[in-house]
């Protein structure tokens, strides 16, 4: 039932006059009638952006505690310029600009952590064992 | 070390595939789930409207029909959580013993390096039965345990079986806030 509903939402916007969903993510100012649609496309663009920011830090290799930091600060402080002053939606429709900071973060984070452990142990583990002894 | 941490992911996966996979078996096919599921979204969106349009009237039949609504919500939402209930535990135990097969295959062993000093109280489950005080070393639990966080719950997502935020964000107001919020 769900996926019907989903269905006919989606034939529902296809039929407006509205871009794709993929189109309006990348063009600045656009319209976001469906709330949901807003917040998936944030979710998912913190998903990728903590996956790329964990292959970047393996591979420079950041590390420690600044490692940790410039995730945060990097993935909210994007986040928030995207809503804000590229899309300029209106938090407060959101329920606030915190909501839409933290929508998908902590899942955004662990993707980050994997990603980031997994190259960074794949390339500098025997280094840094030799190091640490 | 590639070998281990890229194994433990496809574990993640492959357990996040199951684990959907025999919830959708058990639960999201099941008419009954399907019907409480769609009832609750539509009640959940609807609360949410009516509160953003009368959420700060005074007007007292218009309080009462959102503490209506919300009591029905409330119901609907513990219907739906005893139908997920019986298969969440079912498994719970099928996977609790995945786990702990997998922790005596990865046991003493280090699967990765850490590139940061964790936390102390994390450093029990990072350092997990791993011998030596080097606390950069990482067990198999850990990189389990963040793999099937993210994972997991982008794979609801993406065959769409995670809860709706509306509903959600109903179903978290409703045990977060005071009862009687508008009498």
């Amino acid at each position: 039932m769900t996926t019907r509903t989903k269905v006919l939402e989606k034939n529902g916007a296809a039929k407006s006059s509205l871009a794709s969903v993929w189109t309006r993510a990348f063009t600045s100012n656009s319209e976001w009638p469906d709330k949901e649609e807003f917040l998936d496309v944030i979710y998912w663009a913190r998903q990728a952006l903590g996956v790329i920011l964990g292959i970047i830090w393996g591979l420079l290799p950041l590390k420690g505690v600044l490692g940790l930091l410039l995730f945060v600060l990097i993935n909210a402080g994007a986040i928030y310029f995207y809503f804000s002053n590229f899309q300029s939606v209106d938090e407060d429709e959101y329920g606030g600009a915190w909501e839409l900071t933290k929508e998908g973060f902590m899942t955004s984070f662990a993707g980050f952590l994997v990603t980031w452990i997994i190259i960074y142990s794949g390339l500098y583990y025997e280094t840094d064992k030799l190091s640490s002894i | 070390m590639w070998a281990d941490t890229l194994l433990i992911v496809f574990i993640s996966i492959c357990t996040a595939l199951l684990g959907e996979g025999l919830t959708w078996l058990m639960v999201y096919r099941t008419e009954k789930y399907q019907k409480l599921k769609a009832e609750v979204e539509k009640q959940s969106k609807k609360l949410e409207k009516r509160k953003e349009t009368h959420g700060d009237s005074l007007d007292k039949q218009h309080k009462k029909k959102i503490e209506r609504e919300e009591e029905r919500l409330k119901n609907n939402n513990r219907d739906l959580s005893f139908v997920k209930m019986k298969s969440m535990f079912a498994i719970g135990f099928a996977f609790t013993a995945l786990l702990s097969m997998f922790n005596s295959i990865f046991d003493g062993r280090v699967v990765a390096r850490l590139p940061f000093l964790p936390l102390t109280w994390i450093q029990g489950l990072s350092h997990r039965n791993l011998p030596g005080e080097d606390y950069y070393d990482c067990s198999f639990i850990f990189i389990y345990i963040l793999c099937t966080m993210s994972i997991r719950q982008n794979i609801q997502k993406l065959l769409g079986f995670a809860p709706s935020r509306a509903a959600s964000k109903q179903g978290n107001s409703l045990f977060g806030t005071a009862p009687g919020q508008f009498k």
